[in-house]
């Protein structure tokens, strides 16, 4: 399935929610992963995020579909980062 | 699935908050760890050793290429699907003529067949492909009757040999003319696609083996030596045709890799960068694509394709079902 993670938690745990979703998805910009991801990697990546936000302050938020067929992606200006598998 | 990634730039790939870091000139990119299968890497890149390690525990394989784009070499990190069972089954059926030469056999016919799928379609299409059909369809029969490797071999060769001859029929772009089979190095554009085209899919092969109990040290048409992998070179014979040529006539016929994807070096012609980028995104491209897979009824990927293949053959080492080729029908 393909997942689009987006955060807005408290600076002192932005770092570690990052680093963790970073492992799984890819960066495409502040606060925003997104890529294709298995669904135990996607309860994984869950979990690993639960353990370290503080339910009350912050906020995770998933977007995920089954396929990417009937969505489009469309950016304006400079792309700072995304899903590629040539460097 | 898990992606296959490919490193073309200079830089330094390596551990960092738990995944992994590529360090180039323009900056640190960051690839998820879990979401990657393989790594082939094309440039010159610096690794340590707790890369490696971290790259064991993730069961990823590291491949090697030149600057001339030659294969070098693999990380095969310590084997997770280690058997000794199928190891013990995989050297009986290499020490035993009769056995090997059943196998050996299989993987020659599902070549040739796939080669005639591939002239087939093109004669459907108004090439005039007949007389080379007709050759192939002469000498096809012989591999049934052959009893050792080296003339199994010969017949494969030959009947290779007659297939890349009608290349020029198919593709007839003056820019990739085929003149005569050429390796290290390629001496002229095709020559320098298919070369490319059958190292990339060796080592696609070789990492579907990796995930298998399978051996890639013992093969049964290509013999065993004291250095090379063999067993991925067999099983990729039968899909040369189907996915590295198939890739090469769609990439000229649409006219999108020209003259100028290519550079003159070392006595030879080789992709460039933008043509080799071009060609690997292609190639991901073609293996990931999925068919409609008969016997299973649903669809599967190429690189699936391939894995299914090798449990086909773990079933026959072990006695439990009869090696078939893969064969295409379209």
């Amino acid at each position: 399935m393909f997942v689009i993670e987006v955060y807005d938690v408290n600076e002192k745990r932005v770092a570690k929610v990052l680093k963790i979703s970073r492992k799984y998805l890819y960066w495409v910009q502040n606060s925003v992963l997104e890529g294709e991801i298995s669904e135990a990697n996607y309860k994984k990546l869950k979990m690993e995020l639960k353990r370290i936000i503080n339910t009350s302050e912050d906020s995770v938020i998933f977007y995920t579909f089954r396929t990417t067929r009937y969505s489009q992606r469309e950016s304006i200006g400079i792309v700072k980062g995304g899903e590629s598998n040539i460097y | 699935m898990k992606k296959s990634i490919y490193i073309l730039n200079d830089g330094e790939l390596k551990r960092e908050s738990n995944t992994l870091c590529l360090i180039m000139e323009d900056g640190k990119k960051f690839i998820p760890v879990e979401d990657v299968s393989e790594l082939h890497i094309f440039g010159e890149l610096n690794i340590n050793k707790r890369l490696l390690e971290f790259l064991t525990e993730k069961e990823i394989i590291l491949h090697f290429y030149n600057h001339y784009n030659y294969y070098v070499g693999s990380y095969y990190p310590r084997e997770h699907y280690n058997s000794g069972y199928m190891i013990v089954k995989q050297a009986e059926h290499y020490l035993a003529p009769e056995l090997r030469i059943k196998i050996a056999r299989a993987f020659v016919t599902g070549a040739v067949k796939n080669i005639r799928q591939v002239l087939v379609y093109y004669k459907n299409r108004g090439k005039n492909l007949s007389e080379t059909l007709e050759y192939i369809d002469q000498l096809a029969p012989a591999v049934d009757k052959v009893n050792s490797i080296e003339e199994l071999m010969a017949i494969e060769g030959n009947i290779r040999e007659r297939y890349y001859g009608a290349f020029d029929v198919i593709i007839g772009d003056p820019d990739f003319v085929f003149n005569e089979r050429s390796r290290r190095p390629p001496q002229n554009q095709l020559n320098a696609l298919i070369s490319f085209g059958n190292t990339l899919l060796y080592t696609t092969t070789l990492s579907e083996i990796y995930r298998t109990h399978l051996d890639p040290r013992i093969g049964f048409l290509h013999t065993s030596n004291f250095r090379r992998f063999s067993l991925n070179l067999d099983v990729a014979e039968i899909f040369k045709p189907i996915i590295v040529d198939r890739l090469i006539f769609n990439l000229t016929g649409k006219r999108m890799i020209k003259k100028n994807h290519f550079q003159k070096k070392l006595g030879g012609i080789i992709l460039n960068e933008s043509g080799r980028a071009l060609f690997i995104k292609e190639y991901e491209d073609k293996i990931a694509t999925t068919i409609q897979h008969r016997e299973l009824g649903r669809h599967v990927s190429y690189r699936r394709l391939i894995r299914m293949e090798l449990y086909k053959l773990e079933k026959h080492l072990i006695g439990e079902k009869e090696y078939e080729p893969f064969l295409a029908r379209w």
